[in-house]
């Protein structure tokens, strides 16, 4: 979890903000620090976690929670964490064997004109389990990484916003969770497709604060890794109505640093 | 002509909100509902976007009695068997079912939150067909309906527009709790009138019309000055009464008048003149070649 972020977003592991739906998108940059972010992040403010990893095995994902201060083993031998491992689940359903119960939630990849309906009841049963003798848990965060992977996988643009719409009326609406999404865009804007710009404008659409990561407009430097936009679509509570943001990052070994645009310690 | 729109003067028709990602349309849709609800009218809205509680989140709780929430947000597929209303029960013959459970003395007006998540689901002819048979009959007074104009194609949005008796585009304005409407309202008649406002909605959603947006390029124009070039020099540019006369008086080497002109056309007496005598070879013409100068 990164401190600084926290304090941009008001946010802290004491005093969530609840039903909210969080986009994280990138282009031409890479925006998994933020994924780590968030998993630490609510991991660390007690909630329970459903966390559905297309993209990398589970053992990157410790490698780095651990070095954020978050053993994901523990969290999953407790109970706290539910970790849907896209590609070692994917195997047991291309290459189905006897001893293996075939676990639902991927069978998208055996059909995908078929939708994303199991997987929506993955993440369903996984966050409205009760807690049986385990610890009370706050309430549920669902965090995927990342949905554009599913268009890769001929799932359709609008099975996929199907698939977040049913996420967000359980999680956020009906659960009082929170729910963070990361779509990855392509390097070229595509105009009026039915690539991940569709899925972008449609998650957009649906979410209430969208974090935007991409590289420096002039290229690559050392001592800024890119510039976040953050873009609030609901009022704040408090009255204000602040649309944008826009900061440039450096990521550090163990932590992360914000600054305004052009104050970076290598400019000034 | 927000304004006007707001007060539920256009009677029988279908208002289409169009927003986009940049700029979200919810808000001015929240305040058409309150204004109606003001105006005690029954009010029903298909919410498939958003939860009830975020829709009626900002509307005063003392006009709810008028409101019926359908919650189609919840389970709009029917993948849990728990589903109020689903997409596919976008029909004028599940609507007219729908209005009926709802005992109502007075025609309804309909909200549709959003025709975009309806288009995804159902032809685009369908729904024209349903919006087009709502507004026939008689169980609707107004339809208002929400559409995201970037998540559908332009020939689904035009066909959609063609409908809508008057239809608001809203796009963020120059500041930020501002927002541009483009307002295009058809009449009975055929008449087409457009219009361009700026608003702003408060938290207690009332929408506050601002001006006209202003042309950028015709404003520097009007107040730009006449600089004088003659000003803040370290040298004299300027022109005493007599220099100026002076000046006036001088003419200039090639402004011709007609004594000058003479005067060299016709050389003087003393001068040289030239004697020219054709060959035989020679095409003499004898106009003068010069006659069409208008020198």
């Amino acid at each position: 979890m990164f401190t600084e972020l926290n304090s941009i977003l008001n946010a802290s592991p004491e005093s969530l903000t609840p039903g909210e739906f969080i986009l994280l998108s990138d282009r031409q940059s890479d925006a998994s620090f933020l994924i780590h972010h968030f998993l630490s992040f609510y991991l660390k403010a007690r909630c329970k976690v459903c966390f559905v990893a297309l993209v990398q095995s589970f053992s990157h994902y410790n490698a780095v929670s651990q070095r954020l201060g978050i053993s994901l083993t523990q969290a999953k031998e407790k109970g706290q964490l539910t970790f849907l491992e896209g590609l070692k689940e994917s195997l047991s359903v291309l290459i189905p064997q006897e001893e293996n119960a075939e676990n639902q939630a991927m069978s998208f990849l055996r059909d995908p004109a078929a939708g994303l309906r199991s997987l929506y009841e993955f993440i369903q049963s996984s966050v409205v389990e009760s807690n049986g003798s385990g610890e009370q848990w706050g309430p549920p965060v669902l965090l995927m990484d990342d949905v554009s992977v599913l268009l890769s996988l001929g799932v359709h643009v609008g099975a996929v916003l199907d698939f977040s719409h049913y996420c967000r009326a359980t999680v956020c609406s009906q659960l009082q969770g929170n729910v963070v999404m990361l779509v990855r865009r392509d390097g070229e804007a595509e105009e009026d497709d039915e690539g991940s710009e569709q899925l972008m404008r449609g998650l957009t659409h649906q979410s209430c604060l969208t974090l935007h990561v991409q590289g420096l407009p002039t290229g690559y430097c050392r001592d800024i890794h890119g510039q976040v936009e953050l873009c609030w679509k609901k009022r704040q509570s408090d009255g204000q109505h602040t649309p944008k943001k826009v900061f440039q990052f450096k990521v550090h070994d163990k932590g992360l640093s914000f600054f305004a645009r052009g104050t970076s310690s290598a400019v000034l | 002509m927000l304004s006007e729109l707001l007060q539920g003067t256009d009677i029988g028709g279908f208002l289409l909100i169009q927003d986009s990602c940049t700029y979200c349309g919810r808000d001015l849709l929240k305040s058409f509902i309150e204004a109606a609800l003001n105006r005690e009218e029954v009010v029903h809205v298909l919410g498939f976007d958003v939860s009830e509680e975020e829709l009626k989140d900002g509307l005063k709780s003392s006009v709810f009695q008028g409101l019926h929430f359908h919650n189609a947000f919840a389970d709009p597929l029917g993948w849990t068997d728990n589903s109020h209303f689903t997409v596919h029960q976008f029909s004028s013959s599940g609507l007219a079912e729908l209005l009926k459970q709802t005992a109502q003395s007075k025609p309804a007006t309909l909200v549709i939150d959003s025709l975009s998540w309806i288009l995804r689901h159902v032809t685009p002819t369908a729904v024209c067909h349903t919006l087009q048979q709502l507004k026939k009959g008689g169980a609707v007074k107004t339809i208002i309906g929400l559409l995201h104009e970037d998540m559908h194609s332009r020939g689904i949005v035009g066909s959609v527009c063609r409908l809508a008796t008057s239809f608001i585009s809203v796009a963020p304005g120059t500041k930020a709790d501002e927002g541009l409407a483009k307002i295009t309202r058809r009449s009975k008649s055929g008449k087409v009138m457009q219009d361009e406002q700026i608003f702003s909605i408060r938290k207690d959603l009332t929408v506050t019309v601002l001006s006209k947006p202003t042309n950028f390029g015709r404003k520097q124009s009007n107040t730009e000055e006449q600089v004088d070039p003659t000003a803040n020099l370290t040298f004299n540019l300027r022109l005493t009464d007599s220099e100026r006369e002076a000046k006036e008086k001088l003419a200039l080497p090639f402004a011709f008048s007609t004594e000058k002109k003479t005067a060299l056309l016709h050389s003087g007496p003393g001068s040289g003149k030239i004697l020219y005598e054709p060959d035989a070879n020679d095409d003499y013409d004898q106009e003068d070649p010069d006659d069409d100068l208008d020198v």
